[in-house]
């Protein structure tokens, strides 16, 4: 598989008053294109920031991001958040839905920042909410829904404009076991049939076992590789 | 517009917060563009005579002095004179100071040629021209003291040392100006005692364009003599008249601009808490690719929003309001045939609007350059 994601020597040091914060000591990664990769670490290990740089939202402090080729890392803000709403679709732990705005409405957000037209935006969301399984809830609003089906909706908007990376972070953390487990399915079957490259961030580890791989984060670095497949990813840590 | 159903439901969200907000800046327009209104309205009756064709002589010392009788004469040998009318401020009270209203004492003989915007029945007229002491009367006047046609009335002076005993022969109508009184110079100048000084000299030009050549001639005319004069056009003479009430118009403007202050303020305080109370949103939203300017466009246009909804029933409630309380009788005819003008409507409109950018301004640019990854972090 061609490399998706590229990051080279990246370092990201927080400032915190006087005090310099090191999250990121010189990670070096290829992501492929079509993986499943799950961080795990400790709190504080990095595996946010990490996430964060892959998806454009956060910048590094040294070191180059390459995505498809184009190196993200120098983009101009306009031009990362133009980026970033035609590449990247964000899954986050608390569904972060609009509460003001219905699963539908929710789900088209990132389409109103395309050219499409009302019809075909409409076209996209039902089939969005239908690949995650909620075609008959468009019109719930997020308090009508059950966190798994929040969860749901957040997967629909994070595919709805058909992006090739998928970050989420800690996607289950707020679920029970059983709606875990089918939102994990629901990624898996992203990865699997509709080709997506998915960056997890994850606590659990039954969680990285539908990760195609698993990388562990710990003080910033990258310390262990697990999981089948190796040979189609590179990491090392540069100390 | 897309993003149109995102902006109205945030408007609303806090519906209690956005009620109260709404109702404050309703309130708060109602009462400026009440007092804008007013001071339009004054304007509007200064307008009164425009195209009119009017000028005012007065003394060159102050409204309060006379000028001599004689002065009429020659003023009518300048050409391009229509006619020349005398008139005098009477300044009384009927009954009670409270009832107080405009009253002069005025030559009839030239008053039909000098305020021809003024129309009497013929037959009125002439019975007023015929009675030594008969008045014409505005007929809003005629409604607030229950007066009609025949009745006898005494007037209290504040200024002269005569009370006039009337009877109103007449009833006027003008556009504007519904609740004045007037009574004839002669009978005036006898209880007087025939001293030849009248208060001002109304004076009819036949063409506008020889309005500022004329004053300047009348004035010129008796500018070396011992009661010099000074002529304005009947909009300048009207507004000098306000102006002896003090400078309303700063005193209206200032309250305005505090009243405006204290909006802009309380406004904020709601933005920046509507806007404190989103920022996850916010940082999702720009997480998914709403950009920089596109944030702050969306929150500016939703607190925007508010301040309009705001502007708009403040100013559609004095509509109403003004159109079913007759002001000219609350306000015993100090503001005759009021409402909310379109002037300042428009004014507040626009206010309303810069309000909302202007209150919204911080808390908007604010969220628009909160990083992502702070505005993630109180829940990732």
């Amino acid at each position: 598989m061609e490399t998706l994601v590229q990051i080279e020597k990246v370092r990201k040091v927080y400032k915190r008053d006087e005090f310099e914060v090191p999250v990121l000591n010189g990670i070096t990664l290829d992501v492929p294109g079509g993986d499943f990769l799950a961080l795990m670490g400790p709190s504080g290990s990095g595996k946010t920031t990490l996430l964060n740089l892959i998806a454009g939202i956060d910048r590094p402090t040294s070191g180059r991001i390459i995505v498809e080729g184009k190196e993200i890392s120098r983009f101009s803000e306009t031009a990362l958040a133009s980026w970033r709403a035609r590449h990247v679709g964000f899954i986050f732990q608390l569904y972060n839905l609009i509460p003001v705005l219905n699963a539908f409405e929710n789900v088209e957000l990132p389409l109103l920042l395309t050219k499409l037209s009302k019809k075909q935006r409409r076209e996209h969301v039902n089939t969005a909410l239908n690949i995650v399984g909620l075609g008959d809830r468009m019109f719930h609003y997020p308090r009508q829904l059950s966190g798994g089906q929040e969860q749901r909706v957040a997967i629909a908007r994070a595919i709805v404009t058909d992006p090739m990376l998928l970050v989420a972070d800690e996607p289950t953390g707020d679920l029970d076991a059983r709606n875990a487990e089918e939102i994990l399915n629901l990624l898996q079957r992203l990865n699997d049939e509709f080709d997506k490259t998915i960056v997890m961030v994850t606590h659990d580890p039954k969680a990285a076992l539908h990760a195609r791989h698993t990388l562990h984060l710990e003080k910033g670095l990258l310390v262990e590789m697990a999981a089948e497949g190796m040979e189609t990813i590179s990491a090392r840590a540069e100390a | 517009m897309k993003f149109s159903k995102l902006i109205l439901r945030n408007v609303f969200r806090n519906k209690l917060r956005a009620a109260l907000t709404v109702l404050l800046m309703a309130a708060i327009f109602f009462f400026v563009a009440t007092l804008l209104s007013i001071l339009e309205n004054f304007t509007l009756f200064s307008d009164a005579g425009k195209g009119q064709n009017r000028l005012a002589v007065q003394s060159a010392i102050s409204l309060a002095n006379v000028l001599p009788v004689a002065h009429e004469a020659k003023i009518r040998q300048i050409p391009g004179i229509i006619d020349v009318c005398e008139m005098q401020w009477f300044g009384a009270y009927y009954k009670e100071p409270k009832n107080f209203f405009a009253n002069f004492a005025v030559d009839h003989r030239h008053m039909p040629a000098v305020f021809d915007d003024y129309a009497t029945s013929p037959a009125e007229f002439e019975a007023f021209a015929k009675d030594r002491q008969g008045a014409i009367v505005g007929p809003e006047l005629m409604k607030r003291f229950g007066w009609k046609i025949g009745d006898r009335i005494t007037l209290k002076s504040t200024i002269f040392p005569f009370n006039p005993e009337l009877n109103i022969r007449a009833v006027y109508n003008h556009p504007i100006d519904t609740s004045s009184l007037m009574f004839h110079m002669d009978y005036f100048q006898e209880a007087m005692g025939n001293n030849g000084l009248v208060g001002m000299f109304w004076v009819k030009v036949k063409d506008a364009k020889n309005m500022n050549p004329i004053s300047k001639q009348i004035d010129d005319m008796f500018r070396n003599s011992t009661d010099p004069t000074e002529t304005f056009t009947e909009k300048e003479f009207q507004l000098n008249f306000l102006s002896m009430m003090g400078d309303i118009k700063l005193l209206f403007h200032s309250i305005s601009l505090c009243a405006i202050f204290m909006v802009i303020l309380l406004a904020a305080i709601a933005m920046s808490m509507s806007a404190r109370e989103r920022v996850t949103e916010i940082a999702v939203l720009k997480a998914i690719g709403f950009g920089r300017r596109l944030v702050l466009a969306l929150m500016l246009i939703e607190f925007t929003t508010l301040t309009v909804i705001g502007g708009i029933l403040g100013v559609l409630g004095g509509r109403i309001v003004f159109s079913v309380v007759n002001m000219t009788r609350v306000t015993q005819g100090f503001l005759v045939n009021f409402t909310l003008y379109p002037h300042p409507i428009v004014t507040c409109l626009i206010v309303s609007i810069a309000v909302g950018i202007i209150a919204g301004g911080w808390p908007a640019i604010r969220s628009a350059n909160m990083s992502v990854v702070d505005g993630l972090r109180r829940v990732v």
